[in-house]
């Protein structure tokens, strides 16, 4: 019998969901919290975002947001007290330096994947763990948050990872927020949305910008300065933020969301790139006082952080070594776009990729049809790594001559963790696989039903719960993490017709697909 | 273990050094066969036999690679990638040890028959493996697994009589013609091997053709029919390819073990003799 009690799990889980209670406009006029949205309009506006916002009460000891995790949903503390831990000893583990009071967020780390297994499962990119709860230098790194505090809101808008646990001390009521209620709020109250950015430009810019290239050399001061400066936007999916032609007059650094970028072909647009967090754009055309060679537009909801044109030249002129990394990347962007504009093809696949959400993952499983004798090797190797369950079937969306399984993609933004009652799907801090504890994992299917292509799915144990069901867990490719040799599916392949791909890594993308 | 093995899965990786290896070989051959007189069981002609010996058994692993050594041993790709080219090299290797003759005894002959007989089904199986996937990729919209092939074309079946049953008696009586026994089990045809559409223009021109006789308000519902029969088409040449690239192994595997079961007396009369 295992240590872990699932049955004891998925009984408290019940109870917490029957203590998770609708919130009421009544209730929520008196919060603090709702004290800058404009008086005329409040209730129109609570009776809104009400459908996304719960009380939700923790007793002493209850995890409320788990370091490495990602969440959907910002909390406000009604009543009580919850103590915020980061983990010091795993960040020095990943050589993460210890938080400071002037820079409170932990180093961002990237998404990588085992080195032996690197060229198997596509490139990691940049995509980083932030923290958004401040920290104070103390001997045991904890600090305690009080009655009418917010937190968890920059991993929930920008889906970073969680940076610290947060626990309840004693009897916690909180209200939970789920992102479109928050970014309800953050649009309707001007004092909300300057309090997130405050806190974000307080806590996290620093750390955020420090992880770029191009602020890793320049000197604190400066970076203080450029944390005051920065404009923080936000976008709607669909909006445009620069159009091409038009004068280039920022630079813009991506803090979350996806941002689609293009040339003008013809009465089309085509897709050059796309930019994720952590990502930058703008410096091409600052460097060679260019007009905007592309147009930049929201894919989803997209939060930027805009450098001045005139701040953008004080950096080069502060740390002139980061020039021809910049040379570099401008004249690498400027031939992909001729790249594109010479063969229009190429973007096909890009434009692919984003209406398929195939863009969101770190490693997707493509199986060449015309190379592949359906001898079904891949998936009976996958089910001979996980005790004769395969996690994939050689079945989904068919692009050319390409066949996307439904294998987890290790999405960049995993969805699928943001709601896990018992934190069974983790993704461990700067690795690439997100895996299912099936000791912890209750069968709630929240991830499955998170998981925006249906990568996940509920398969039953064999044992019977006391009312009488069959216990499920959720099930996922974890890139066989136990196998040092990588994903049983590529390896076992006698016609090298599997692969692994990363859709961010264009180069690699055009000459697979072509 | 990179990358870019999978990026040109297509191109005959070994070829070049097989042709180069087996020359080699026959080169070798010749040249010793100036100096000793060629004898299949002494001097170079044995170390032939032996090389051939020691090849065949390398080949017998690759139906146990799976179980016993692909996962410690590289790839899939690479073992079937060495038992495809070393098994060229192997058939070269049993000529040279024949000292390219004809063997005379029924022991030998049975020996040079299954190997060029396995050697043969061999190739022609990759040739099957390159050419089907391709035509399946390239020929057909529908991508499907073998085994649900029955269940879908069941539900074909229920969406075309579904839409027949309240249409006029004309579009009826066509379906109950010329669809409805084709629809109820798939057709299997050795034609789509050299043609993945072989008889679909001929067989969706009758719905065309019937488009014209409806009733206006009708012609929708041909094209619908013409759709699910385009794709009754479609699992046929599935399912016809796809059971060629399952069996022709029949041709090749029981051929092999005959062959392995013979070498090992051809080797202990060899030994005993």
């Amino acid at each position: 019998m295992s240590a872990i009690d699932r049955a004891e799990l998925a009984r408290r889980h019940e109870q917490r969901l029957k203590l998770l209670v609708p919130a009421a406009v009544e209730e929520l006029k008196g919060l603090s919290l709702f004290s800058g949205l404009p008086e005329k309009a409040r209730d129109k506006i609570l009776e809104k975002i009400r459908q996304y916002v719960h009380w939700v009460e923790f007793g002493p000891g209850d995890i409320v947001l788990r370091q490495g995790d990602y969440s959907d949903s910002a909390f406000f503390i009604v009543s009580g007290t919850v103590e915020v831990q980061a983990n010091l000893k795993s960040q020095e583990r990943f050589a993460v330096p210890r938080l400071r009071s002037t820079a409170t967020g932990a180093a961002p780390r990237e998404l990588r994947p085992r080195s032996s297994i690197a060229g198997m499962v596509g490139k990691g990119q940049k995509t980083f763990i932030l923290a958004d709860v401040a920290i104070e230098d103390t001997p045991d790194s904890r600090v305690l948050m009080q009655e009418g505090e917010v937190f968890g809101e920059v991993a929930a808008l920008s889906r970073y990872a969680v940076g610290a646990t947060v626990k309840s001390v004693g009897t916690t009521r909180l209200l939970q927020l789920r992102l479109p209620g928050l970014r309800m709020l953050m649009k309707t109250s001007k004092e909300f949305q300057k309090f997130v950015d405050d806190r974000y430009r307080r806590r996290t810019l620093s750390s955020h910008l420090r992880n770029v290239d191009l602020f890793s050399k320049v000197d604190a001061r400066f970076l203080k300065e450029m944390q005051e400066r920065a404009e923080l936007l936000s976008f709607e999916p669909g909006q445009i933020i620069v159009d091409e032609g038009t004068e280039a007059d920022a630079f813009y650094l991506v803090r979350g969301g996806y941002v689609r970028v293009s040339v003008r072909a013809g009465v089309t647009d085509l897709v050059v790139t796309y930019l994720r967090k952590g990502e930058y754009v703008g410096e091409t055309a600052l460097l060679m006082n260019l007009d905007w060679p592309f147009t930049l537009q929201a894919m989803e909801y997209v939060e930027l952080v805009k450098i001045s044109k005139e701040d953008f030249r004080r950096l080069l002129a502060v740390a002139p070594d980061v020039e021809d990394k910049l040379w570099n990347d401008g004249v690498a962007q400027l031939k992909a776009r001729g790249s594109v504009m010479r063969d229009p093809i190429s973007s096909e696949y890009l434009q692919m990729a984003a209406e398929t959400g195939l863009i969101h993952g770190e490693s997707v499983l493509l199986i060449d049809l015309a190379t592949c004798t359906r001898c079904d090797d891949c998936v009976r190797a996958c089910a001979e790594t996980h005790g004769g369950t395969p996690r994939f079937v050689r079945e989904g969306y068919k692009y050319r001559n390409w066949l996307i399984p439904s294998a987890c993609y290790q999405c960049t933004d995993p969805v699928c963790m943001t709601n896990c009652p018992t934190g069974a799907i983790t993704r461990e801090v700067g690795t690439l696989e997100v895996t299912i504890n099936e000791e912890t994992c209750i069968g709630c299917s929240n991830c499955a039903k998170s998981c925006p292509w249906d990568n996940i799915v509920m398969i039953e144990t064999g044992e019977v719960r006391t009312d009488g069901k069959a216990v499920e867990v959720a099930s996922k490719c974890d890139l066989c993490i136990s196998r040092p040799e990588g994903p049983a599916c590529v390896q076992m392949c006698p016609q090298g017709a599997t692969i692994r791909i990363n859709f961010k890594d264009i180069d690699r993308v055009s000459t697979t697909l072509r | 273990m990179s990358s870019g093995i999978a990026l040109a899965p297509k191109v005959p990786r070994n070829l070049k050094a097989t042709a180069i290896v087996s020359v080699a070989l026959v080169a070798a051959c010749a040249v010793s066969s100036l100096f000793f007189p060629w004898h299949a069981n002494r001097g170079p002609g044995l170390v032939f036999g032996f090389l051939a010996a020691f090849l065949f058994a390398f080949e017998m692993l690759y139906p146990w690679r799976r179980r016993l050594a692909s996962r410690f041993l590289n790839t899939a790709r690479n073992w079937l990638q060495a038992h495809v080219y070393l098994g060229v090299i192997t058939l070269v290797s049993v000529f040279i040890h024949a000292g390219f003759r004809w063997p005379t005894g029924a022991l030998g002959w049975s020996l040079m028959m299954l190997s060029v007989w396995t050697t043969l089904t061999g190739l022609l199986g990759v040739w099957l493996q390159k050419w089907i996937p391709s035509a399946l990729a390239d020929g057909l919209t529908v991508e499907v697994l073998y085994e649900r092939i029955p269940a879908i074309l069941d539900k074909l079946r229920t969406e075309a009589e579904t839409l027949v049953e309240n249409s006029s008696d004309r579009l009826k009586r066509f379906y109950d013609r010329e669809a409805r026994q084709s629809m109820g089990s798939v057709s299997g045809s050795w034609g789509y091997l050299f043609n993945v559409a072989a008889g679909r223009e001929r067989a969706l021109e009758k719905f065309r053709r019937m488009s014209q006789f409806v009733d206006p308000s009708e012609q929708d519902r041909v094209e619908d029919l013409m759709t699910i029969y385009t794709e009754k088409l479609e699992l046929d040449a599935q399912y016809s390819l796809q059971s060629i690239l399952r069996r022709w192994q029949v041709l090749h595997v029981p051929a092999a073990g005959l062959l392995i079961g013979l070498l090992v007396v051809h080797i202990a009369v060899w030994i005993v003799y």
